[in-house]
């Protein structure tokens, strides 16, 4: 996790992370696809792995056997310049009729490594599926962190080494989450949560009425 | 009289903090680290409850959380625990199941009818039909224990998880060292005390030998600093659940603790002896008049008899002899009494040993207390010679004569215990893996024997969960009796009571049990021994000797009644902790805020009902809502509907398999409604089945269905095996359905598909961009007009909505919300799956053949199916119209027809669109032809004419979905506002 990922100091704090550029595959040449497309995956299942470095660094997940969840380190969406598919009239007709304010850079039509992976997946490549990936994430971090966890889920998550760097797919809240346990600098965890954007409200505000509780801090999240 | 004793160092007491408070109105004192029945107790107050039946004054008789008889209401909070409940500053308490207070409770005088209010009176008194409602209302009245406020403030409770390697229950010395043993062979523990504080109840008493003292306090040390273990004091086990899920009441929350062993060091639980007025006031467990003495000073009276059948009687003896308290005699159960230096003791100090007798009957004083004792000899086959009865005076009578293992959570374990007829206890016997039992519930009672077996415990526990190996032996049972095998007195004259909670007496036992109910389990459910607060923690034991005796049978003949979890009362507002509830959000769900949405739920989801204008009412927006759809253009989120994609060679045969159509052979291009059925027919699900190419198809289903479908499709694609994958794209995906007569041409200026009607027909799927998003759309017609159902990702949404929003802003466009969308669908006579079909429905049934492929080989449901196209349906889905304009039947109500009820109404709407009212019903067959008049129950029993239509009401032909209508009608002018 970059520094960026982690909220300031505390006992807890839970903050709401930024849209990334991320893709799914699954299939059985899933792997084989990506590994052709130079994304290092996980060997073995239920870890993730870093594939990349810089601009280009990207976490991947593999969920199982042959499903992988693919997600870029560099935060936000970036607009596309190069779509070919735009049509100018109905770009001016979006533009006339919502004062410009479609955010085109939806649904791929960004750069980078992650775009170019999922647009080659749009191809639809013999055993390879696309998986929509539109999550809301978030990062719970500090020492107390643990116990807020064992408030939601029924997983230890204070047992998981990050060193292993497993994935953890479970419910939480009554919400089905992908979680990432990460080791912070100062020794602390880190967990990056992953949802339904359809639960992402419910599951920020849940958590996060917690950690306030808990003392703790919130970014991005309101209660 | 119970009274204050000067400070000691031992107790539990904060002397420097005084705390005001007040019982039943008058005022008083206690101090911090008090309960509120020992403050009360040391107050002099004489009783502290009135009992359930006969409301007889009761005071403390356990001091250990069992005893209704000191449950109160404090600060208007029902039945808190008196015992265990720590006093505050400022409390207000009051005694409960009162009429008039406490020292006048109008009920007492219920126990003057005691003799003819017998055991079940209630179920041969109270059974006419014709009185029972009055009858209810009086028990009502009557019975029952706090008051609960109804208006009482919500106070969400944390609820947590818990881990360990071993969980030790029980904070004795067996429990110390079962804990203690466990971490120093690496294991995490848990160790759970229900008391304050650990130890066990000898820790701190002055008549304990001082090695044993000083070991104890060393394993207590030891404990304390462990880095291994987690000790958790003023907690308890209320339930055992499969895996080694221990349910713990912390108090301020519940945890839910999962332990890879589980050590029972949960004890024993003194037992009272049974004999006249054995309730009264004074009448004390001699354990819990100890804890009361050692913990809080409280001196249980100031002339005390003990009744004896054990060795700790005589312990207790010299407990209160170190205390200062005077004990007027020991009355031994037992005809050799007691051969032990402790009971040697006893005599040496003078105290007056009785051997071979026992309590006939307690005597009251003015003040309801005890005030004396009449005991009488005792022969071997526990028959009390009454005409030999002395007279002991005294103000207090202890009574220490046996023992009942604290083992339901061992049972609720599916642990079995044997009876041990030397102990006169019951025993474990066999224990599922994981689960170890030790010390006195394991028939072990002395000191040392306790902690070498809380050590064989958490060594073997710790082994269990991975950690070292048992390297200790066994510890033998204990040979002497600590349980008297009858301690059970008749007497001409009853009273003499078994269960405290439900005021039960011998002889209501013993009629029950001549009555025919002679199981332990019949003997429990038609006394109700046990069933109150105390959950039979001091009854079962002498209600299965009772049992025993009359039908002449060992104990060991009759089984134990094992309770169900939670073992012991638990708050709600523990069980249901933050009470979380979880709401989906569609991505619109902002955009819906800032147009005027009602909301309403809709399984997990909050869906616009309908979208509130300033000057319309709710009738007023939803029949604009829909006359937009109907002469104009209507948007609404759809988003709530399952999302899947089903990818691969062989993803047609799947949905094959799994629908009850044909999907393999539907053209890329293009959808197919879909019905899914279970096993026996019925139709579980439905949805719209697109194919996006050869071996892709993306398909809906039902808002509350999604999940459930996913999951079961997740689990029959890993069953059958076939070559395809799915992804459930529910909440990544948002739709909306835009429709009406205006929507092709408003959507063509907005997306680079053809809408040509030939391009993109009636049921037709294309992939695109609208407003710049790629989309899938699915010309789709469930509210019955021209329209598109849009799907885009997620965060496309709001920009999708905005540009449909704007785009038809001048003609007319409204959003709609779901009540409109069912007046749209119902007017075209669609079904919805789970309103208008029940779990037995089938698509004979639901007039939905045409939607099955019976030609193909397999499909789930299928051979149900035929067997059911065999018979006559049992009821059809029919169309019906109201024939009053003026009122209207509402979902559910019963159609009647020659006094029986004959069918029931699915949906009804006024439909403004028609000017009628029309619904859909499941009908008796041979009301469902159309024309055939029917009747209806409404309120208040009235009925309502209406008869059978055919369906579709609106647009039979399906004209709206042929470009000529759409285009005719999207160019009439304006009738609604925009």
């Amino acid at each position: 996790m970059s520094a960026s990922d982690r909220p300031a100091a505390s006992a807890v704090a839970l903050e709401r992370l930024p849209p990334r550029e991320r893709f799914g595959c699954k299939g059985p040449r899933a792997a084989d696809w990506l590994a052709a497309h130079g994304i290092l995956t996980p060997s073995r299942a239920n870890t993730w792995t870093v594939s990349g470095e810089g601009d280009s660094e990207l976490l991947v997940a593999r969920l199982g056997a042959a499903e992988f969840f693919v997600e870029s380190a560099a935060d936000g969406r970036r607009r596309s310049h190069t779509d070919s598919r735009a049509d100018a009239a109905v770009d001016a007709a979006v533009d006339a009729a919502v004062d410009g304010v479609v955010d085109a850079a939806v649904d791929g039509v960004v750069d980078g490594v992650v775009t170019a992976a999922a647009r080659k997946l749009a191809t639809h490549p013999a055993g390879v599926y696309p998986v929509l990936r539109e999550d809301w994430c978030l990062a719970l971090s500090g020492a107390a962190c643990d116990d807020v966890l064992v408030q939601v889920c029924n997983l230890q998550f204070a047992a998981l080494d990050p060193a292993e760097r497993p994935v953890i797919m479970t419910l939480m809240v009554g919400v089905a989450v992908l979680v990432v346990p990460q080791a912070a600098a100062d020794g602390t965890r880190c967990y990056r949560i992953w949802c339904d954007p359809t639960f992402g409200v419910y599951l920020s505000e849940t958590l996060g009425a917690i950690v306030l509780e808990s003392g703790g801090k919130l970014t991005g999240v309101s209660v | 009289m119970m009274r204050r004793l000067e400070p000691h160092p031992g107790e539990w007491l904060d002397r420097s903090a005084r705390l005001h408070f007040r019982f039943e109105g008058r005022d008083y004192t206690g101090f911090a680290g008090d309960t509120i029945s020992s403050a009360l107790a040391a107050a002099g107050v004489p009783y502290l409850g009135r009992s359930f039946k006969y409301h007889r004054a009761r005071s403390i008789w356990s001091f250990a959380n069992h005893d209704s008889n000191v449950l109160f209401q404090v600060d208007g909070v029902p039945n808190v625990r008196g015992d265990v409940t720590p006093l505050r500053d400022a409390m207000q308490i009051h005694a409960i199941n009162t009429f008039g207070g406490l020292t006048h409770d109008k009920a007492r005088i219920l126990g003057r009818f005691a003799p003819w209010l017998p055991v079940g009176f209630y179920y041969k008194a109270f059974h006419s039909k014709r009185w029972f409602p009055r009858w209810e209302r009086m028990f009502r009245s009557l019975t029952g224990l706090g008051t609960v406020k109804l208006d009482a403030a919500r106070e969400p409770t944390p609820k947590r998880y818990g881990f360990c390697d071993v969980l030790v229950i029980g904070a004795g010395p067996t429990g110390l060292a079962a804990a203690d043993e466990a971490a120093r062979l690496g294991a995490r523990v848990a160790l759970v005390e229900e008391s304050f504080r650990i130890g066990g109840s000898a820790r701190g008493r002055l008549a304990v030998a001082s090695e044993e003292q000083q070991s104890l306090q060393s394993l207590i040390d030891k404990v304390q600093n462990s880095p291994a273990i987690d000790v958790l004091p003023a907690t308890f086990a209320a339930g055992y659940y499969a895996d080694h899920w221990v349910a713990l009441d912390e108090g301020v929350r519940l945890t839910k603790m999962r332990a890879r062993a589980v050590v029972f060091a949960t004890g024993v639980i003194e037992q009272p002896a049974v004999f006249r007025n054995n309730d009264l006031p004074g009448v004390m467990a001699a354990s819990g008049a100890l804890r009361l003495l050692s913990r809080y000073r409280v001196a249980p009276g100031s002339r005390v008899v003990i009744v004896a059948a054990n060795l700790e009687a005589y312990a207790a003896c010299l407990e209160l002899h170190a205390h200062g308290i005077a004990v007027a005699a020991i009355v031994d159960l037992r005809p050799e009494g007691e051969d032990d230096a402790t009971a040697r003791t006893c005599a040496a100090l003078g105290v007056r040993i009785v051997p071979a007798h026992a309590p006939y009957e307690a005597v009251s004083g003015s003040d309801g207390r005890v005030r004396a004792l009449d005991i009488a000899p005792l022969d071997a086959g526990g028959r009390v010679d009454a005409r030999r009865r002395q007279r002991l005076d005294c103000d207090c009578v202890l009574t220490s004569i046996g023992w009942a293992p604290a083992a339901q959570l061992l049972l609720q374990a599916g642990a079995t215990l044997r009876f041990d007829s030397g102990l006169q206890q019951f025993v474990p016997d066999t224990l599922p893996p994981g689960l170890f039992a030790a010390g006195r519930l394991n028939g072990i009672y002395e000191f040392p024997e306790r902690c070498a077996d809380g050590r064989y415990a958490g060594a073997a526990a710790a082994a269990h969960a991975g950690f070292g190996a048992v390297a200790h032996a066994r510890v033998p049972r204990t040979t002497r009796r600590p349980s008297h095998a009858f301690p059970i007195i008749d007497h001409p004259q009853a009273q003499n009571f078994v269960d405290f909670d439900e005021d039960l007496q011998v002889k209501d036992l013993e009629n029950a049990v001549q009555e025919g109910f002679d199981s332990s389990e019949l003997l429990k459910r038609f006394s109700t021994v046990g069933m109150g607060p105390s959950q039979g923690k001091h009854s079962n034991m002498n209600a299965l000797r009772i049992l025993a005796r009359a039908r002449g049978l060992p104990i060991e003949a009759l089984g134990l009644t094992t309770a169900r979890p939670m073992y012991h009362p638990v708050p709600m507002k523990l069980l249901a902790g933050r009470g979380f509830e979880v709401l989906r959000r569609t991505p619109l769900d902002a955009e819906h805020a800032a147009l005027g949405a009602v909301w309403m739920p809709a399984g997990h989801w909050r869906r616009p009902e309908y979208y509130a204008r300033s000057g319309e009412t709710r009738a007023d927006s939803i029949a604009a809502e829909v006359r937009a759809v109907r002469e104009r253009v209507g948007l609404i989120d759809v988003g709530t509907l399952g999302k899947i994609e089903i990818y691969g060679p062989q993803a047609g045969e799947f949905l094959d398999r799994v629908y009850a159509g044909n999907f393999a052979r539907l053209r890329v291009g293009m959808t197919r409604y879909g019905l899914m059925l279970d096993e026996s027919g019925v139709i579980v699900d439905d949805g719209v089945v697109a194919r996006l190419r050869e071996d892709a198809y993306y398909f809906t289903t039902t808002t509350s269905g999604a999940a459930t479908v996913f999951r079961e499709l997740l689990r029959l694609n890993a069953l059958w095996g076939l070559d395809c994958a799915l992804v459930n794209v529910t909440g990544h995906r948002a739709a909306v359905n835009f429709a009406g007569p205006a929507s092709r041409a408003l959507l063509q200026d907005l997306t680079d598909v053809d809408l040509g009607e030939a391009a993109f027909p009636y049921l037709g799927v294309r992939e695109g961009r609208v407003a710049g998003a790629t989309a899938r759309l699915l010309r789709v017609g469930f509210v019955g007009e021209w329209g598109y159902e849009i799907h885009v990702a997620a965060s496309a949404a709001a920009g999708v909505w905005r540009a449909l929003l704007a785009a038809g802003s001048d003609q007319g466009l409204r959003p709609f919300g779901v009540e409109a969308q069912r007046a749209l669908r119902l007017e075209k006579g669609h079904l919805i799956v789970g309103q208008d079909t029940d779990g037995l429905t089938d698509p004979i049934q639901a007039n939905a053949l045409w939607a099955v492929d019976t030609q193909k080989p397999f499909f789930i449901g299928q051979r149900s199916l035929k067997i059911l196209e065999r018979r006559p349906p049992r009821q059809v889905l029919t169309g019906i119209e109201i024939l009053d304009a003026t009122r209207m039947p509402k979902e559910c109500h019963l159609i009647i027809d020659g006094g029986a009820i004959r069918g029931r109404v699915t949906s009804i709407v006024r439909s403004q669109t028609l000017g009628r009212t029309i619904g859909l019903a499941m009908l008796a067959p041979e009301l469902a032809a159309p024309g055939t008049a029917l009747t209806i129950r409404i309120e208040a029993g009235a009925m309502l004419a209406a008869r059978v239509v055919p369906t579709p009401f609106y647009d039979p032909k399906n004209t709206r979905q042929k470009v000529q209508a759409a285009a005719a009608l999207s160019s009439v002018p304006l009738a609604v506002s925009p």
